[in-house]
């Protein structure tokens, strides 16, 4: 052993010790730290994940939102625009009786009528329609096709709105001449197809009140796209109420490819129908299955009476990709044919327009008589209200009881009575959207939510258009009479039947509709 | 001796294999630099299903397990004392210190925060077997640059080398200590993939296989370094020692084997290997090409050939090989729903790495006394 | 007490609430590569939540369901487990949080993870796991998880999960329509989200053949064996080392003195 190694054992006591105590200290401390020594994360208490270190921006108010199919026809969502505010959820299960009108679990499909108010109400425009401008100027740019439009009674008391003018400003000859500079070859009018579908309705009407047809009373209007899904969903029961007439656009779209195009000398295969609506419904519409009319006429399978639906507002992106200077526009005309038409077609869009313009004709059928002054104003079915109630007293008939539903959500009392067998009306107008087309999912978003001022404007705008039109019942349509005289013969006639009129689709097994609302 | 040896000048011969080596290095370089910028998304055909590939399974698994003949050489000689092995224990243990460097460079280039390696040694996560693997590798690369002290400082600073002798016996039981328990380590990390990995592969005592395939997998690593070795510098080891390693190497790849058949019919799943699928296949033949030929080789008069020598150190190497990349990449597939092929990139840059170390290796041969020390001892 | 939530899949319309609002609470961008929602929907390193949708058969018919993915937080993680930095912990909460600025970027949680939840950032220079945190700071405020809170149905219930398995069991056992099972009970050794359906739940994307045993709990046992067994087999090493050591020197010296001749032995 050598001289240190005994000298270390000598005198080791104390840096033995100090060696121990360093060896502990050292050893405890690094337990402590590293969390070995009561089996907890290092890093003490009060630990947080770095990021949840900083404040986020995490709105307070958060409540969800409705769920779109990804393949839904109509409507389509940003997720990355959604605030998830809940207004889209409050507007379909409060105003439209949708969401939450069904018992969960769902069955094969998310319940949508499609009628795009959550477009008008999503304050960030998360929700639009789904966009099919695209295809349409593709159409446009393509030599060999015959594009016609049709548009809507509505379209024209909002359209202005988008490009800054007076809310409910009448804009008609100015959308024409806009759509003629898009390249639209033919521009037609739907209210002609409103007229159109008054003829139809209410000579079925006529004969259902006078048992000519075996069909339960009240009749239902049908020219809501909206509305009818919503009865084929949660009233299949009804839907022998629902009027067979088409709605104005696929009636309109049937004769296009038939009529217009025999008139015309057109290719019916080279026709592309576009149709510019207030609506997003109608996207779903032109859609449906069964609108294919005109191939049954025509012979060519794969036509659609309505190729492409586009909303105001994707009308006005479309005049403003095409720089179009809207305001500036000189006015233009509707192309003949199939663009006439009455006061009563012009009140199409409004909640109680359909009624109004349905009494004066079915008067006239019912009487042969130019209906009092009375229903030219027919002030019990205007207005706002959810539901509106008049009774007409028609000379040798007797009384015509009559309802307006204005909103799903107001429907369901009012279908509860019919479903009951109480309902003591012979007619009821049903428009999904409050307000009625001049406040669908398709317009401008002028206010948000929708007001009841907007909604008032776009209504004033076509009473007045009513007011000032020369012929104001759809009787008197002189395209209509000779289109009857020449090629459909006459109303709920054969190939009337064929083109002008539908059927309708239980819907039920898509969903289970909540008992306590039935 | 010593003085003959620093006398001698640096030298780095160049030779057409060097330049290849060369090549692949500097190929490797730009798609490493390639790989810091951008991330592993472009570079990789790693993915979300798929977060080990190619880099884990061969620069990390078999990277480890080849290199692990240095612990597995240093166990029969220093602690055995089996001493006519002695002339391979240098170039074995040098080959095992360029992997573990070059192990570490791989997983540098796997990890996303790479510049966040240190991490685990200041906030600790006991529960992990990585951990364990982290440190045990971190400790035994330290050992390893300690015990190639004692070769380095035979030319360079010269007054240390005493100090390197001395704690050499210290340095060469943890250098056994560690490894041992990281090897297995290495298995143990798929020990939570219960479900997830193969059950051809997947067992409880995974790290067992582990720990015994990068154990036998050392005799074969000298084997075929020293039959390399005699090409290169014209020096030979004779085939008598080679012979008694390979048979060491071969009882415990016995022993491995016998373990795998049994721990297959006690898990119930031995009827796995009959189902014709993609993975018996490769199972079996994982088997076959690294255990049972090999055995063969070795248990029979081939033994005393040294071509099949050879033979038995490539097929060793290979199976082990076939081994972890059953276990990262196919034994994982059936669970990750897609398939895996790594992309040219990762691979360049994986071989590069081995370039890089067959580079250096070749240098320091070339001007340390590593190969041939003890047959000079020998000689004299 | 480990806080969980309980989700009824019956209950989802698929309206996707949950990820947007995971989305703003957690201040995570909109992914193009990886949908949040549809039948293609993924978790990613940017989605933390997806509702993923199901057209499959019930009863002859098809039906529509929806599935809310995002992490279990398991009762024992494995990812926890599995990470060396401890990046990833488990709270008293029941959550498993994650803490970036410790993540090397390893990715044995990805690969340990049985429900192969953590996702990583593949595409930048400096990736790092991601994965959903239960938000942890709400959690510790009393309130319940973004996604929870601002679902419409309900779909979810925020809790304590021993009552919620209260509550699934009431519920299963109460209704015929339910699978008689609670997924996430056992699971991995028991999960704090716990799922019921009405469909089976392998049609819905569930991984149905995990092991009740929690895998960690393989590595737990290893790790606590291995320091004892390192340690022993040290000493091991070093009693052959010197045994041998000194059988050699003896040997040497005998041979020494036989052959009464110069020679050292450095063995």
């Amino acid at each position: 052993m050598s001289e240190r190694e005994e000298r270390e054992i000598d005198g080791s006591r104390r840096s033995f010790l100090k060696k121990t105590l360093g060896t502990c200290l050292t050893v405890g401390a690094a337990t402590a730290a590293t969390g070995c020594s009561d089996g907890n994360v290092s890093g003490g208490e009060g630990w947080l994940p770095e990021q949840y270190n900083i404040p986020g921006n995490y709105p307070v108010q958060v409540r969800g939102r409705i769920p779109i199919d990804r393949g839904n026809p109509s409507i389509t969502r940003d997720d990355r625009k959604c605030i998830l505010c809940g207004q889209c959820a409050e507007v379909c299960e409060k105003s439209e009786a949708v969401l939450f009108n069904y018992e969960l679990p769902l069955k094969d499909d998310i319940p949508c009528i499609h009628c795009g108010q959550c477009t008008l109400w999503c304050p960030t425009a998360a929700i639009t329609e789904r966009d099919e401008k695209e295809s349409v100027l593709h159409a446009l740019e393509n030599e060999n096709l015959h594009v016609v439009v049709q548009t809507a009674p509505s379209t024209r008391v909002g359209l202005g709105e988008e490009f800054g003018l007076t809310i409910g400003i009448n804009v008609e000859s100015r959308q024409v001449a806009a759509l003629k500079a898009l390249g639209f070859d033919s521009v037609l009018d739907t209210n002609f197809a409103a007229d159109l579908t008054i003829m139809e309705e209410a000579n079925e009407l006529v004969k259902r009140v006078v048992g000519q047809i075996k069909a339960p009373l009240p009749q239902f209007t049908s020219c809501c796209p909206g509305w009818v899904k919503f009865c084929e969903y949660f009233y299949p029961d009804l839907l022998e109420n629902l009027s067979s007439a088409k709605s104005p656009m696929q009636m309109q779209g049937a004769l296009i490819k038939t009529y217009y195009a025999k008139e015309r000398n057109l290719d019916p295969q080279k026709i592309v129908s576009v149709a510019i609506m207030p609506c997003t419904a109608k996207k779903f519409e032109a859609a449906r299955h069964e609108f294919n009319s005109s191939a049954y006429i025509t012979g060519y399978e794969n036509i659609r009476d309505v190729d492409y639906v586009l909303t105001t507002r994707e009308l006005a992106r479309l005049i403003k990709i095409k720089n179009i200077d809207f305001n500036n526009l000189p006015s233009a005309s509707y192309d003949p044919l199939m663009s006439e038409y009455s006061g009563a077609g012009a009140i199409f869009g409004v909640t109680g327009g359909v009624m109004e313009a349905a009494v004066r004709t079915g008067y006239y059928m019912l009487t042969e008589q130019r209906p009092p002054d009375a229903l030219f104003n027919l002030t019990p079915v205007r207005g706002l209200q959810g539901v509106k109630e008049a009774v007409l007293q028609i000379p040798n008939v007797g009384e015509l009881r009559v309802a307006v539903v204005t909103g799903m959500a107001n429907s369901r009392e009012v279908l509860k009575r019919v479903r009951n067998g109480d309902a003591p009306w012979h007619f009821i107008e049903f428009m999904a959207c409050y307000g009625g087309c001049i406040s669908g999912g398709g317009q401008p978003r002028s206010a948000l939510p929708p007001s009841d001022a907007v909604r008032a404007a776009r209504i004033n705008s076509l009473y007045t258009a009513d007011e000032k039109s020369v012929k104001r019942l759809s009787h008197e349509n002189d395209e209509i009479l000779e289109m009857y005289k020449i090629y459909l013969g006459e109303p709920g006639g054969e190939l009337a039947h064929k083109l002008l009129h539908t059927h309708y689709i239980d819907r039920s097994m898509h969903l289970t509709a909540k008992k306590a609302l039935a | 001796m010593l003085n003959d040896i620093s006398k001698q000048k640096w030298s780095f011969t160049i030779t057409p294999v060097r330049l290849i080596l060369i090549a692949i290095s500097l190929a490797g370089f730009a798609l490493i630099a390639y790989r810091l910028i951008t991330g592993l998304g472009i570079v990789t055909n790693m993915n979300d299903e798929w977060p080990w590939g190619f880099w884990i399974a061969f620069d990390v698994m078999c990277g480890v397990a080849l290199a692990g003949g240095g612990y597995a050489t240093a166990f029969l000689i220093y602690v055995l004392r089996i001493d006519c092995l002695k002339p391979v224990a240098r170039g074995a243990m040098l080959t095992s210190l360029i992997g573990y460097l070059l192990v570490a460079v791989g997983l540098l280039l796997d990890v996303g925060q790479w510049f966040n390696f240190w991490r685990p040694f200041v906030s600790w996560g006991h529960s992990s077997v990585l951990f364990e693997v982290f440190l045990c590798i971190t400790a035994y690369t330290v050992v390893q640059i300690l015990e190639f002290g004692e070769i380095f400082t035979e030319r360079v600073g010269k007054k240390y080398h005493n100090f390197f002798k001395k704690i050499m016996p210290a340095l060469i039981i943890i250098g056994i200590m560690i490894p041992t328990m990281h090897q297995a380590s290495l298995g143990a990390l798929y020990l939570m993939m219960d479900g997830k990995l193969y059950p051809l592969w997947w067992s409880p005592i995974i790290f067992l296989f582990f720990l015994m395939s990068s154990f036998f997998v050392g005799p074969a690593m000298v084997v075929v370094e020293s039959s390399l070795a005699s090409k290169a510098f014209g020096h030979k080891i004779e085939t008598g020692v080679l012979k008694k390693l390979v048979r060491i190497g071969g009882w415990v790849m016995l022993a491995y084997l016998v373990i795998k058949v049994c721990d297959l019919i006690a898990r119930g799943k031995i009827g796995y290997l009959t189902d014709g699928n993609i993975e018996s296949y490769l199972f079996i033949a994982e088997i076959v090409i690294g255990i049972i030929i090999p055995l063969i080789i070795c248990f029979s008069r081939l033994a005393n050939n040294r071509a099949w020598l050879a033979v038995f150190g490539v097929l060793t190497n290979l199976g082990l090989i076939f081994n972890r990349l059953n276990v990262v990449v196919t034994g994982m597939a059936r669970n990750a729903g897609s398939l895996y092929l790594p992309a040219i990139s990762e691979v360049i840059i994986s071989l590069s790495l081995v370039a890089i170390g067959a580079l250096v290796y070749l240098f320091v041969c070339e001007n340390f006394p590593v190969l041939g020390k003890e047959t000079h001892k020998y000689a004299n | 007490m480990s806080k969980g939530v309980l989700v009824d899949l019956t209950k989802c319309i698929g309206c996707g609430s949950c990820y947007v609002a995971c989305k703003l609470y957690n201040e995570n961008k909109w992914s193009d590569k990886a949908p949040v929602n549809g039948k293609a929907a993924k978790l990613a390193d940017e989605n933390w939540t997806v509702v993923k949708e199901y057209n499959i058969s019930r009863d002859n018919c098809n039906a529509l369901r929806f599935v809310k993915k995002q992490c279990f937080h398991c009762e024992h993680p494995s990812c926890a487990s599995a990470c060396f930095t401890s990046a990833l912990r488990k709270t008293e909460e029941g959550v498993i949080v994650y803490r970036s600025n410790l993540c090397v970027g390893c990715r044995y949680c990805m690969v340990a993870c049985p429900f192969e939840i953590p996702k990583f950032e593949w595409g930048k220079a400096f990736p790092v796991v991601t994965k959903c945190m239960m938000c942890y700071f709400r959690v510790i405020n009393n309130e319940k998880p973004s996604c929870v809170s601002v679902c419409p149905t309900q779909v979810m219930q925020y809790g304590d999960r021993d009552e919620l398995l209260v509550e699934a069991k009431l519920r299963i056992d109460s209704n015929s329509a339910y699978i008689k099972h609670i997924y996430g009970e056992n699971e991995a050794g028991g999960t704090n989200w716990l799922y019921l359906s009405d469909v089976p739940f392998a049609q819905l994307g569930f991984k149905t053949d995990i092991s009740d045993k929690p895998a960690a709990a393989y590595t737990s046992r290893y790790m606590s064996l291995t320091p004892i067994l390192g340690a022993a087999w040290g000493l091991v090493l070093t009693g052959i080392y010197f045994i041998n050591k000194y059988r050699k020197k003896n040997a040497a010296e005998k041979q020494m003195k036989a052959n009464d001749s110069e020679g050292g032995n450095n063995a």
